[in-house]
């Protein structure tokens, strides 16, 4: 049947099958002209790792051979795939109840692009698991712009090559708004493949009535006295960096040694009683329905949760010092639309638009002039009678979680950024048994 | 008379002969839509799991190859062994509580639910109308430390503040069996629904006891109900992860959840694959040396309840 298949398919068509296949390195889709290409071998070359050696799964292409010329070549299409995580963009309902993002209706009015966005991202390493696959077999990953945090899973993407590199003339927002910080972070030099979306701190989320007396450090949370017994959560992923940073240590010129001094707290810390489980993003709910009495947490979070949905809750920065982190917009590599991303990308740079945004997730945006419009927005509004909500939004510019000192983001560290296989897998040997009990 | 091949004898006989070696492949056409799909979803997919499991290397190291790397297995053995045991144990407590359950919940409705069969059955199947993962959520709603089952007996007093279900190996292994418990059910109302009722009542004649009735006739004739039951509540209970995941604490950690975190926090795929191919061997044996203590004399039979 194979040879009769592929008589059938004209040269051409065949030419261009190749050429095709070859170009997005995916062997699977010159194998879709029937089951005739489809050898065992094929198959494991695509989706495994390759036995080839040209490691990665990257093929010509690889390297720091992406020309930026080339990729930002074509016309902005007319639809831009948005993957983000939740609660993470300004939202609001119109008169019929639909929920839409107010800041994508503006850019769909100025560019006439429709932006799909989704709030598909739970976990970094959940999300990246899922795209790997097609990063590694070269497909279109069917998202355009992705949001991941400063770490591992965003130094594998670009040890990869899995993200574009971005376009350093198709910013001008960026380059005129964003916060130093934001500009030429330490694990992305020159925002090659990353701009921030928000940033955020990790500290303690407590609710007030279920703790007794004031928590205010690490130590609290090893604490049956203060906490309680199986009430205190953890992030996983961001534990061993934040207990370091608590016990004085600076995680980014960390080693196996200091990690493991990390380990043994909380090791101790397990041993007291308290811990209820590590969690991921799911530890909200856990810590709003009262399950958590205190827990690890992200600052957005909390403050969202006291500010807006009024729970007896409260965002602690601990004495020892907290954990600083970055979520990165990326262009996953096999984006079918790179042009239009950098547009949305850019767009979220106008300090009109990350108002609107800031008002809403509550986490440190950043483009600093947000925090003198938000104190505008206030003003009118209560000018307008509109006292609570005038409130909440002085809470939100006047935040020292959103808008930090100097001094105080003098005590927040970065975590550790692993960089190599054997880095990353004697952490994981060190960290990973604390929480598979 | 002319020697030929078109008597009208001899084409009857080739037509039968044509007929019955079409008649030979039909079960093979019929089988070939299932097949081709086995094929590319399951067949190929173990090949590359296997495949997967022997190579080295990392996503930071340049990438896997394949390397017949069997230490992967070694390593993955010696350390999670206590979570594959607490897996297997978690299993077993789920499916022998399933089927004490099933059994005479499935018995009634078998003998006794009359023309209510289909409604009641309908009513086991409900749960299954609504995500699994959404009804796990509810549980830890309804079973919050001070949640609305708990809060108000807390309150009254007849339980302690620090009473808890959540996050305790008690509460993963009830959530594993309320998700799996039709599994259970199902395969063995097939069972039980074709006896024969009038094999009870000669039982009976013959002066067996209620007890006896059940123990001789019923319970034997019910074994591939069992087992069918078993086996599709044990292999995927071993393996699950959600329940562990959502309703568990830092104790409670089972072999599936381990298997998540290699894929997809450590990136670690050749361990995480190997770890896959050892639980499925490990539930293949566990499985047939079930079938040998059931007595069951071939999985077919349990296969023909299902039918």
């Amino acid at each position: 049947m194979s040879d009769r298949d592929e008589r059938i398919v004209d040269p051409a068509t065949m030419q261009d099958i190749m050429r095709h296949r070859l170009t997005r390195r995916s062997v699977l889709r010159g194998a879709g002209t029937g089951i005739a290409g489809f050898s065992l071998a094929s198959f494991l070359a695509a989706c495994g790792g390759d036995g080839g050696g040209n490691g990665g799964g990257n093929g010509g292409n690889g390297g720091n051979g992406f020309d930026i010329g080339q990729i930002y070549a074509g016309e902005p299409g007319d639809q831009i795939n948005f993957a983000n995580w939740p609660f993470y963009l300004d939202q609001s309902k119109n008169n019929e109840g639909e929920v839409f993002h107010p800041t994508l209706r503006r850019f769909a009015q100025e560019t006439g692009i429709q932006v799909n966005y989704e709030d598909v991202i739970n976990d970094n390493a959940e999300f990246f698991g899922r795209l790997q696959p097609l990063l590694a077999a070269g497909d279109d990953p069917g998202w355009d712009i992705i949001v991941m945090t400063n770490g591992r899973y965003f130094t594998t993407l670009v040890a990869n090559d899995w993200v574009y590199p971005l376009d350093p003339d198709r910013r001008p927002n960026f380059d005129a708004n964003a916060a130093s910080w934001a500009k030429d972070p330490f694990y992305d030099p020159g925002n090659t493949h990353g701009m921030a979306w928000q940033s955020g701190i990790t500290g303690i989320g407590v609710n007030r009535k279920l703790v007794n007396g004031e928590v205010t450090t690490m130590d609290d949370l090893a604490n049956p006295n203060k906490v309680g017994t199986n009430s205190v959560g953890m992030l996983e992923g961001d534990m061993p960096d934040w207990v370091m940073i608590n016990l004085g240590i600076d995680p980014t010129t960390s080693g196996p040694e200091e990690w493991r001094d990390a380990a043994n707290w909380l090791r101790m810390q397990q041993e007291s009683g308290t811990v209820r489980a590590y969690y991921g993003n799911e530890y909200l709910p856990e810590l709003q329905n009262e399950n958590l009495s205190a827990t690890m947490a992200w600052s957005g979070d909390v403050l969202y949760s006291e500010v807006w949905l009024q729970y007896d809750m409260e965002f602690v920065f601990p004495e020892d010092g907290a954990l600083l982190w970055i979520d990165n917009m990326m262009i996953p590599a096999g984006s079918q639309n790179p042009v239009g991303a950098m547009e949305v990308m850019d767009f979220y740079y106008d300090p009109e638009i990350a108002t609107m945004v800031t008002e809403w997730v509550l986490y440190m945006s950043p483009i600093p002039q947000t925090q003198e419009l938000i104190e505008a927005n206030a003003a009118q509004a209560e000018e307008q009678g509109f006292k609570g909500y005038a409130n909440k939004l002085y809470q939100t510019a006047r935040s020292p979680f959103l808008y930090p000192s100097d001094e105080f983001i003098s005590r927040t560290s970065f975590g550790r950024d692993l960089r190599t296989q054997e880095e990353t897998e004697e952490w994981d040997a060190i960290f990973l048994p604390i929480s598979q009990g | 008379m002319r020697r030929g091949v078109d008597t009208p004898e001899r084409a009857e006989e080739s037509r039968k002969r044509t007929l019955g070696s079409r008649r030979r492949l039909v079960p093979y056409y019929l089988l070939s839509p299932a097949g081709l799909f086995l094929t590319v979803f399951f067949l190929l997919p173990l090949v590359l799991m296997i495949y997967t499991s022997l190579q080295s290397g990392g996503l930071l190291a340049g990438g896997f190859t394949f390397t017949w790397e069997f230490g992967n297995y070694t390593e993955v053995l010696g350390q999670y062994q206590r979570q594959f045991l607490r897996s297997i144990q978690y299993s077993a407590i789920v499916t022998v509580v399933a089927l004490l359950l099933a059994y005479p919940l499935t018995y009634w409705i078998a003998f006794y639910a009359g023309k209510w069969k289909t409604s009641i059955l309908l009513l086991i199947l409900a749960p299954f109308f609504v995500s699994f993962i959404i009804r796990t959520i509810q549980w830890k709603f309804i079973l919050a430390d001070s949640g609305p089952l708990f809060g108000p007996i807390k309150d009254v007093g007849l339980l302690p503040d620090g009473f808890r279900v959540l996050a305790t190996p008690f509460a993963v292994v009830a959530g594993i069996t309320y998700n799996f418990l039709p599994f259970t059910a199902l395969p063995l109302y097939v069972a039980l629904e074709r006896i024969d009722k009038r094999l009870v009542e000669a039982a009976k004649d013959l002066y067996a006891s209620r007890w006896q009735a059940f123990r001789r006739v019923v319970w034997p004739l019910s074994i591939p109900g069992v087992f069918a039951g078993f086996l599709l509540t044990f292999v995927p209970a071993t393996g699950d992860y959600v329940n562990a995941d959502l309703l568990g604490g830092p104790g409670t950690t089972m072999i599936g959840n381990i298997i998540q975190q290699k894929f997809l926090t450590e990136l670690d795929y050749p361990e995480a694959a190997a770890l896959s191919v050892i639980l499925m061997v490990v539930m293949l044996v566990l499985a047939s040396l079930y079938a040998r203590i059931l007595g069951t004399e071939d999985v077919e039979r349990a296969a023909g309840a299902q039918a």
